[in-house]
């Protein structure tokens, strides 16, 4: 797989004895957009976790660029370019929305005046908002918040755990239109989206996670295309 | 009028030296979730050190005041490395840390207790002459107190508010999962709040002691005052803690003026409980509100 920005190869991974994630493959391949779907409590986030060195790894191996990473400190991780936009956005509320952004920006601050413009061109209402204090947004403004800051790391992997969680219907549109402009753009992007239909169009590769295990991969065409398979583990 | 002036002087004076020894204590609170129960004796060290290098090594008083500072700084670390860090790793940080600070402090009490003697001991960093305001004579070393306090403060507001080191701080103190994520070594800052703590409580220990005397129990009050001031400001909110800080020093010095010395500390308790009744998450401490 010459492509592949990251490499999750048979990486298991659990909570103090319990394994969440049994023997995991897949991959995110450059400037692709890379989905995991399942059912809720069935470990995409925890995956997400692992990948970020939140969580141990306890067998199998994750690389980038196939560089093993699953040994490293979390802030190694994200030195080496792979960033997550955790669940619940995870913002700093008593730090401005400019703040948040620059604590994107934290271990990499190359640029920084040139990612700054750049988020806020993708993300307009962060500018208007740039004073406020992030624990006074909307919903969708913390969202977009913690997807800019997220882009100011400037990584190479960009990780989304459920970006439409909790959202009004017309602001996951926006949401949405953000990340697939970002992946029209050449970014490497994982995703995980509780709500298949919502990415099968756009994703490049989909891979069903249930009970810790990849249950299905595939196009996203082809996902739909098998409505047994959505019926049973995504209950649509 | 001249009592007036009388109160808001020493007040502030006050105020200054119980914001001092508040910051670094709030500082580790806030970031670690960890009552540094060592604070006090820390805070002793630093006016001992202070000492002995006037004194015992002749440094000039501004180098011993930094040797104080260093020395502490370096004992926040020891505490960081050997009792903090073992303990993240285990269940039930919070507790354990409380317990194990405890010790700490006592050995550091009781290091001080054998090195020093048990004898109060004057304070040698000391600025002579006086300032009249009116028919009010003030002391040079409280306006010299307030002044260090002044600049201290500005200093720790400056490095959390406008340096990258300082917003890591505040980032890990709100969301230690998500400092990680945006790449904080959350270990490191958890030393460097540990050994800014120890350096502030040095400082703290300076002042406090160059207006009383030196003893090794005498940190035992400022911390007790200092977790006062922490929890009416709100647990681990700095900035909170500073005015509240400044708010009880004044209220202490009016009621040592109006009911007398003995009713100041319970007046201050009294106050705690109205304020804990009123908010209990503290004057500045905020409720956690979501909007979706």
């Amino acid at each position: 797989m010459v492509d592949a920005a990251l490499d999750i190869i048979n990486a298991s991974a659990g909570y103090s004895g319990r394994i969440v994630l049994d023997a995991i493959k897949l991959s995110a391949r450059k400037g692709e957009l890379t989905a995991i779907v399942g059912p809720n409590g069935h470990g995409k986030s925890t995956l997400l976790k692992a990948i970020s060195g939140l969580v141990p790894v306890t067998s199998g191996e994750i690389r980038l660029d196939g560089l093993r990473i699953d040994r490293l400190r979390p802030d190694q991780i994200v030195e080496r370019g792979v960033i997550q936009v955790p669940q619940g956005d995870l913002l700093f509320p008593a730090m401005t929305v400019h703040e948040n952004l620059l604590m994107g920006a934290y271990a990499n601050s190359g640029r920084l005046a040139e990612r700054l413009d750049f988020v806020f061109t993708l993300l307009p209402r962060l500018k208007e908002r740039r004073n406020q204090t992030a624990g006074t947004l909307s919903g969708g403004e913390r969202r977009m918040c913690g997807i800019g800051r997220g882009l100011m790391a400037g990584g190479e992997v960009l990780m989304l755990d459920e970006p439409s969680l909790g959202l009004a219907p017309i602001v996951i549109e926006h949401i949405y239109e953000v990340i697939f402009n970002l992946r029209r753009e050449g970014r490497t992007i994982l995703l995980v989206e509780e709500n298949a239909e919502r990415i099968a169009e756009h994703a490049d590769m989909i891979h069903l996670l249930d009970n810790g295990r990849i249950a299905w991969s595939g196009l996203g065409a082809e996902l739909m295309a098998r409505p047994e398979i959505v019926e049973t583990y995504l209950g649509v | 009028m001249d009592v007036l002036i009388q109160i808001v002087a020493s007040g502030l004076t006050l105020g200054a030296m119980y914001a001092v020894a508040t910051i670094g204590l709030s500082l580790v609170y806030g970031s670690l979730n960890m009552l540094n129960m060592a604070h006090g004796a820390i805070l002793t060290l630093g006016g001992y050190i202070c000492y002995a290098a006037i004194v015992h090594a002749g440094l000039h008083p501004v180098l011993a005041l930094l040797a104080a500072a260093l020395v502490c700084a370096l004992v926040g670390l020891l505490i960081y490395f050997s009792a903090a860090l073992p303990l993240l790793r285990a269940e039930n940080f919070e507790t354990n840390i409380f317990i194990a600070t405890i010790g700490i402090g006592s050995v550091i009490e009781n290091l001080m207790l054998k090195g020093f003697g048990p004898y109060p001991i004057p304070q040698p960093l000391a600025v002579d002459g006086q300032v009249v305001i009116g028919n009010v004579h003030i002391p040079l070393q409280n306006v010299f107190i307030l002044g260090v306090a002044i600049v201290l403060m500005a200093a720790v507001a400056i490095l959390l508010q406008r340096t990258s080191t300082g917003r890591a701080i505040r980032a890990t103190s709100m969301n230690r999962e998500a400092a990680q994520l945006m790449g904080v070594r959350v270990g490191r800052v958890y030393a460097q709040v540990l050994a800014l703590s120890g350096a502030l409580a040095a400082v703290s220990g300076i002042m406090i002691s160059s207006i009383a005397t030196l003893t090794p129990v005498m940190g035992g009050d400022p911390m007790l005052k200092a977790f006062i001031v922490c929890v009416v400001a709100g647990l681990g909110n700095v900035y909170g803690a500073v005015i509240a800080a400044i708010a009880l020093g004044l209220l202490e010095a009016a009621t040592q003026y109006v009911l007398g010395v003995r009713w100041s500390f319970a007046t201050l308790l009294l106050l705690v409980i109205l304020v804990l009744i009123w908010r209990p998450y503290g004057l500045f401490g905020k409720q956690q509100v979501v909007r979706l």
